[in-house]
């Protein structure tokens, strides 16, 4: 039943992506997109993949949606037709395609317990969580500890793109200090007149935050973790701004804070990897962080989840803010 | 009984699906949008009690919270453009 359910869900999906490809209106795009995303965190959810349907949920359904939009505000709403009648391009996706469709017959069949993947790593993973991290979550026990190098590696990533976003749209914050005195009060009103958003906003906000710290230090034991933590409360901050205006979400949380979160982040991070190197262990290797080893491995991958949380928080924030600033801007 | 839940909660998925890709107007598919988000929270939460994991409700209660600021997002940028709009005119007068 539940293959037939993913096969339904499956085919929704193809017609959104379908149809997200042919619209050339670009509001009709984005609204689709978020389409896509909540059948995706279903398809998660159904793989009893919990931890992704999260991300997804907080990301593509929620942020990704408002960075979008910010980005619309910044061009137009309608696509610029090109040429439609490229007949190489087509051969070529065409060939493509037939390959990877024939690539798929290779594959094992669906849940095969003979599947390479479930004979390689994953079995010895799943085998030590118990006794050398002892949490019950054994995805962010791999995330965190057993595979901390590649979650550092992202955390890294996403603050480069936090960095090479901040970079592209120029909100340095001695530029912006000198537009902010410019630019007119009418701009940044935010949805301030309209009452019911305002009262439900009042009464979400303060959720929102509870629930991505129940998130940020409840990843041990259920889905969650630093990532969808910081996604969450950016959310709620992001929240805060489209209701009270960007100047004052940004007199909340000011700029510098949000750089500091995101280089803090990363810094907490790697610096967790280097005391556990200075306390005679490998790099990245809790069990030295204190006499017991399974405390060490609980307090690093603490320690790192907030660092993650950080660094997606900071950079997830100041992109929205760099948006913003920049739509407010071409305004005036 | 969780199937016939499912099976119900899919079907209106397609059909708010459906009014998505037809439109015809913007607010008809934010409306379905929004409609969607709220169907995959149901969705969730039925499948977290038909797999016997209620503690993945979490999930669900995330997608309740979000779903809230994409629509106000909307709102916002629809505020904006009519802002837009209008000094654009005021401009061309």
């Amino acid at each position: 039943m539940t293959f037939l359910f993913s096969a339904f869900v499956l085919t929704l999906l193809v017609v959104t992506a379908l149809a997200i490809v042919r619209t050339g209106n670009l509001f009709v795009a984005i609204m689709l997109t978020g389409i896509f995303s909540l059948l995706m965190a279903v398809i998660f959810f159904l793989l009893d993949a919990p931890d992704v349907a999260l991300t997804e949920a907080t990301i593509g359904a929620g942020i990704s949606t408002v960075l979008f939009l910010g980005a619309l505000a910044l061009t137009g709403e309608h696509e610029r037709t090109g040429s439609t009648n490229r007949p190489l391009a087509l051969v070529v996706v065409i060939a493509t395609a037939l390959i990877v469709i024939y690539a798929t017959f290779d594959k094992p069949r669906f849940g095969d317990p003979q599947a390479p993947v479930q004979q390689h790593v994953a079995p010895w993973y799943l085998e030590h969580t118990p006794e050398s991290i002892d949490i019950p979550n054994s995805v962010t026990a791999v995330l965190g500890s057993f595979r901390g190098y590649d979650t550092l590696g992202e955390v890294f990533v996403v603050f480069t793109a936090g960095i090479g976003v901040l970079i592209l749209l120029g909100s340095a914050p001695a530029m912006r200090s000198g537009k902010d005195r410019t630019r007119p009060v009418r701009s940044s009103e935010g949805l301030r007149h309209y009452l019911i958003p305002r009262v439900v906003g009042r009464f979400l906000i303060p959720v929102i935050l509870l629930f991505g710290l129940y998130v940020q230090f409840h990843g041990d034991y259920g889905p969650g973790g630093g990532f969808q933590a910081g996604a969450l409360i950016a959310a709620a901050f992001i929240l805060y701004a489209l209701l009270e205006g960007k100047e004052q979400a940004l007199a909340v949380l000011p700029r510098q804070v949000l750089t500091a979160l995101m280089v803090g982040g990363a810094l907490l991070y790697g610096g967790v990897g280097v005391a556990s190197m200075l306390l005679g262990g490998n790099f990245l290797d809790y069990s030295v962080l204190t006499s017991n080893p399974i405390t060490g491995q609980h307090i690093g991958l603490l320690l790192i989840e907030v660092g993650v949380g950080a660094t997606v928080m900071g950079v997830l924030l100041s992109v929205f803010h760099a948006f913003a600033a920049r739509g407010g801007h071409e305004k005036c | 009984m969780y199937y016939v839940a499912i099976i119900a909660t899919l079907t209106t998925m397609a059909l708010a699906l459906i009014r998505a890709l037809l439109g015809p107007s913007v607010y008809d598919r934010v409306l379905a949008v929004n409609m969607f988000g709220t169907k995959t929270v149901l969705l969730l939460s039925i499948i977290a009690f038909l797999s016997g994991r209620p503690d993945f409700l979490d999930l669900a209660l995330a997608y309740a919270l979000i779903n809230f600021i994409g629509v106000l997002a909307v709102l916002e940028f629809f505020r904006r453009g009519a802002i837009r709009k209008a000094s654009n005119n005021k401009a061309g007068d």
